[in-house]
């Protein structure tokens, strides 16, 4: 062997010249041009959305980019929550309340990207014509999302909604048997088992919005990729870089509605990051939109620039914790009542999670169609009531045969695990213990095997739970949720009464009606009866550099289409 | 020499194979399913889910279905529809004499249950480069601090360089990436805007996240190579080189060092195999596409493709750089032979 030694200084020499190199080389290239582009995050930890297909999607992180591309026939104001025509300009109910046709908007293009020539361009058919979103491309959707054979995880909601529905949905009928259909080009109608006044919500959510047929047969499960994706919303997808960002353009053929104008925006970019991530972008400079790391919150709140940019927006969804109110103890109702007496909702939102939540005196959230509010049901459900909680406690422990708290054995509360949950549980668990005497134990759980131990009437003795909206109305959350038949009522709450007023709140066209009916349901959910403790009201903590002219959302969806981005 | 490497790459395949049966049985038996979700899924719609990935059916067939679309080539006519059930690494068109488009295609990893549009085979051709390059730098950077202050530490013993050397490393191993990270994201991305916070695809983008990775390993490399190096300068053919009147530094570096590598090159093995297959919190705090995240999010989603593809890929990665490691033995030390 010849002066081996050589080899390895040189080679050590090499790897001493790389790391110099690395130390050399630095300096962040600000990007400049005359392009409005909006960066943001979405928050990831697990890569990508799973997809971008509107008749597959389910989670909001999904949604945010979904609906800029699909905008559905009737879309909720993101300002107000109301219902407004999306791509039907308006539409038509039978008498007896079950068939709405839709008149759409005539001559919205499909479009698509096209990456040779870095465009946004229309769709054309075989003889060159543009394509149009037509009544047909509706049918075809509807009938695709039902169809067991693309296997959408949320056909359960519009199944609901359309004649032949669920027997679609579960294999027993052909997709050709719906109650859809394109009367013509320019008119759709779809007929619902019940007259339901809330169809229109429904009917516009985006697991029905219009999917381009031939671009999902040529592409098959790959339709949702750039330069493949057609689309007719106010942005495109131009790029999709998996597990780190995806791209929209502006969607120059869009022709703009009041809901959702005509962008001012060029491009938006969504960086898929965790809160922290994005946070530390955002200081950077490198993000315009970022989400807000909960440890993070005290530290905005105090600085002067950053408390200017910090926004707290409402966002659909009620944070709660749930009895089994088939299981020892927690089945006598007195003990369920003094247990959500005790709990100090306001210090939980005040002192653990700090960003604005509203605590919640029942399940279905305010701003929902036809939920109750605070302002004309102020004392409705049940609030934080230590006197009360202690008189309960007395009857619960004549009932049960103790003599005093500390006999009760300790009642379990399981919940998925997070710090941020941990946190929240084990406030819980000692205002409980401050305030009665009684013990909780708390029991972390690894979150798919909690998720799958709550159903089938498994779930603990108390146990953690969100829930956000399908669709914004209050049948959403009382009835979908709580009526005794729901697969999701893992509180094996039952109530006759609580279902006849969760029916006929359904049926119910009036909504004030309506608002009444469901405020009396709550109160036997969550006062009467207790079999949930509803804690908080989420919000969406979001900061915007100052610089972002925006609107803001109260539906925990923004519509980039109406932000601008000024000097 | 070329026996005992091709007995050991034999090995490889039974290891691989033994290993696919006991993790395919053991994620199946944990409890919770890739659909048991915070927002529960109504039983009828949760079947058609299972049926869409066959996960209704017993989990013997499930596992022959899927090492058989591992193992086993088939031939497609036609058009084939993008499906992310059915994506293959190998694609070899066959001569038209053998039918419409007639292609043999081979070796599916089958779908991931956490994207619609993706396969598993898509996840390592576009996220496995990404780890790769961020592994192989960290392991650079490991190298460039931790031989040099191994070394440094052995030659000059007891004395300030050493106690200095070492203290980096302690430190390097007592600070984990996830503390690491954010301080360096937030001191040269945040406050003095040096390098970007988060992101992939330039080389300015590496830098951050191959020093967060690789500082730690280099701590440990200088150690290995202090005590190593400490230990050969004591041998007798150190003596006799010197005897010889060789300098030190050619003492040192051209004997010394390369019989002292092999417990450095022990650990690299692994290491690398550890590196270029990802990792986990360096890729979230610095948004990397890389595979690393899949290593935990596949085991929380129960994505039964996913887990079992990232263990496979890991665990051959760490035979394989075995056998490298076995083969690079022979060459620094020329005691060790294989017959």
């Amino acid at each position: 062997m010849q002066y081996p030694h050589t080899k390895a200084v040189r080679l050590s020499l090499l790897v001493l010249l790389i790391c110099a190199a690395f130390a050399v080389v630095g300096g962040v290239t600000a990007q400049s041009s005359g392009e409005k582009v909006l960066t943001t995050g979405i928050n990831q930890v697990g890569g990508d959305p799973e997809t971008l297909d509107p008749n597959l999607a389910q989670a909001s992180q999904e949604l945010a980019v979904i609906q800029e591309m699909f905008p559905g026939l009737t879309v909720q104001d993101t300002a107000t929550g109301d219902l407004k025509p999306g791509i039907a300009s308006s539409w038509d109910v039978s008498a007896d309340g079950k068939t709405y046709t839709y008149h759409l908007i005539q001559n919205i293009p499909w479009v698509h990207w096209n990456s040779q020539t870095n465009q946004v361009e229309q769709v054309k058919d075989s003889s060159g014509n543009p394509k149009y979103v037509t009544a047909s491309d509706l049918v075809y959707s509807w009938q695709r999302v039902l169809d067991p054979k693309t296997a959408s995880p949320y056909a359960y909601v519009p199944a609901d909604f359309v004649v032949g529905g669920d027997d679609v949905e579960n294999g027993k009928a052909d997709p050709s048997t719906l109650a859809v259909k394109a009367v013509d080009d320019w008119t759709f109608q779809v007929t619902a088992p019940d007259a339901v006044s809330f169809i229109p919500n429904i009917d516009g959510l985006w697991p029905t919005d219009p999917v381009p047929q031939d671009a999902i047969e040529q592409y098959g499960d790959q339709w949702t990729e750039p330069g493949n994706m057609e689309s007719y919303g106010p942005f495109v997808l131009s790029d999709w870089q998996h597990d780190a960002s995806i791209t929209l353009v502006k969607n120059p053929f869009w022709p703009g509605i009041t809901t959702v104008p005509q962008p001012k925006l060029d491009k938006i970019v969504y960086t898929l990051l965790d809160p922290a991530g994005q946070f530390a972008n955002f200081q950077a400079g490198t993000l315009d939109a970022s989400a807000v790391p909960v440890e993070q919150i005290d530290a905005i709140k105090a600085d002067a620039t950053l408390s200017k940019e910090y926004y707290v927006g409402t966002s659909p969804c009620t944070y709660y914790v749930g009895f089994n109110v088939t299981q020892p103890v927690v089945s006598d109702v007195h003990l369920r009542r003094a247990i959500s007496f005790a709990v100090d909702r306001q210090s939980i939102v005040d002192n653990v999670t700090k960003g604005g939540q509203v605590p919640a005196q029942w399940f279905a959230r305010p701003g929902l169609l036809a939920a109750p509010t605070l302002d004309s049901n102020p004392d409705l459900g049940i609030k934080y009531d230590p006197d009360q909680a202690k008189s309960e406690l007395t009857l619960a422990l004549k009932d049960l045969g103790y003599s005093s708290a500390a006999d009760v054995p300790a009642i379990t509360l399981a919940y998925n695990d997070s710090s941020g949950h941990a946190a929240i549980m084990a406030a819980i668990q000692q205002q409980v213990k401050d305030t009665l005497g009684l013990n909780l134990q708390l029991s972390a759980r690894e979150p798919t095997t909690y998720f799958s131990s709550l159903e089938n009437g498994g779930s603990p003795q108390m146990w953690r739970a969100g829930w956000c909206q399908d669709y914004p109305d209050a049948d959403d959350f009382d009835r979908v949720v709580f009526r005794s038949d729901s697969t999701q009522n893992n509180a094996l709450f039952k109530s006759a009464d609580f279902d006849k007023l969760v029916d006929q709140a359904r049926a119910e066209t009036d909504t004030a009606k309506r608002q009444a009916l469901y405020a009396q349901a709550e109160d036997i959910l969550v006062n009467q009866q207790a079999a949930i403790i509803p804690i908080y009201w989420y919000t969406t903590l979001e900061l915007t550099k100052s610089n972002i002219e925006r609107t803001y959302s109260v539906t925990g969806q923004e519509e980039y289409a109406t932000w601008d981005i000024g000097s | 020499m070329a026996a005992f490497v091709v007995r050991r790459f034999l090995w490889m395949f039974l290891i691989l194979f033994v290993l696919s049966i006991i993790v395919f049985a053991l994620m199946h038996a944990v409890p919770g399913g890739p659909f048991d979700q915070e927002k529960p899924l109504p039983p009828a719609t949760k079947a058609i889910m299972m049926e869409k990935y066959h996960l209704n059916e017993p989990v013997v067939n499930q596992y022959f279905d899927y090492i058989g679309d591992i193992l086993l080539p088939r031939v497609t006519y036609g058009r084939v529809v993008p499906d992310s059930a059915f994506d293959y690494l190998i694609n070899i068109p066959l001569p038209a004499a053998f039918g419409d488009q007639a292609t043999i295609r081979w070796v599916n990893f089958g779908p991931t249950y956490k994207s619609r549009s993706l396969s598993v085979n898509d996840i390592f051709r576009q996220n496995l480069p990404v780890s790769f390059q961020l592994g192989v730098a960290a392991l650079a950077v490991a190298l460039a601090i931790g031989l040099p202050l191994g070394i440094i530490a052995a030659l000059h013993r007891n004395t300030i360089y050493d106690y200095t050397g070492m203290g980096v490393a302690i430190f390097g191993v007592s600070v984990p990436v996830i503390i690491l990270g954010p301080v360096l994201q937030y001191l040269v991305g945040v406050q003095w805007k040096l390098l970007p916070v988060t992101g992939w695809g330039d080389f300015e983008d590496m830098i951050l996240p191959a020093f967060a990775l690789g500082f730690a390993q280099s701590a440990l490399i200088a150690r290995l190579t202090r005590a190593s190096l400490l230990q050969v300068m004591n041998e007798d053919f150190i003596r006799t080189a010197r005897a010889k009147g060789l300098s030190e530094r050619v003492v040192v570096l051209g004997h010394a060092l390369k019989n002292s590598l092999i417990p450095v090159v022990t650990v690299l093995g692994p290491l690398f195999a550890a590196l270029v297959t990802g990792t986990f919190v360096v890729e979230v705090i610095f948004g990397i596409p890389g595979m690393g995240r899949y290593f935990v999010t596949s085991v929380t989603g129960r994505d039964y493709p996913m887990i079992m593809a990232t263990i496979l890929l890991f665990a051959a990665f760490l035979v394989f750089m075995n056998i490298v490691v076995d083969i690079v033995y022979a060459w620094l030390d020329p005691r060790i032979r294989y017959d």
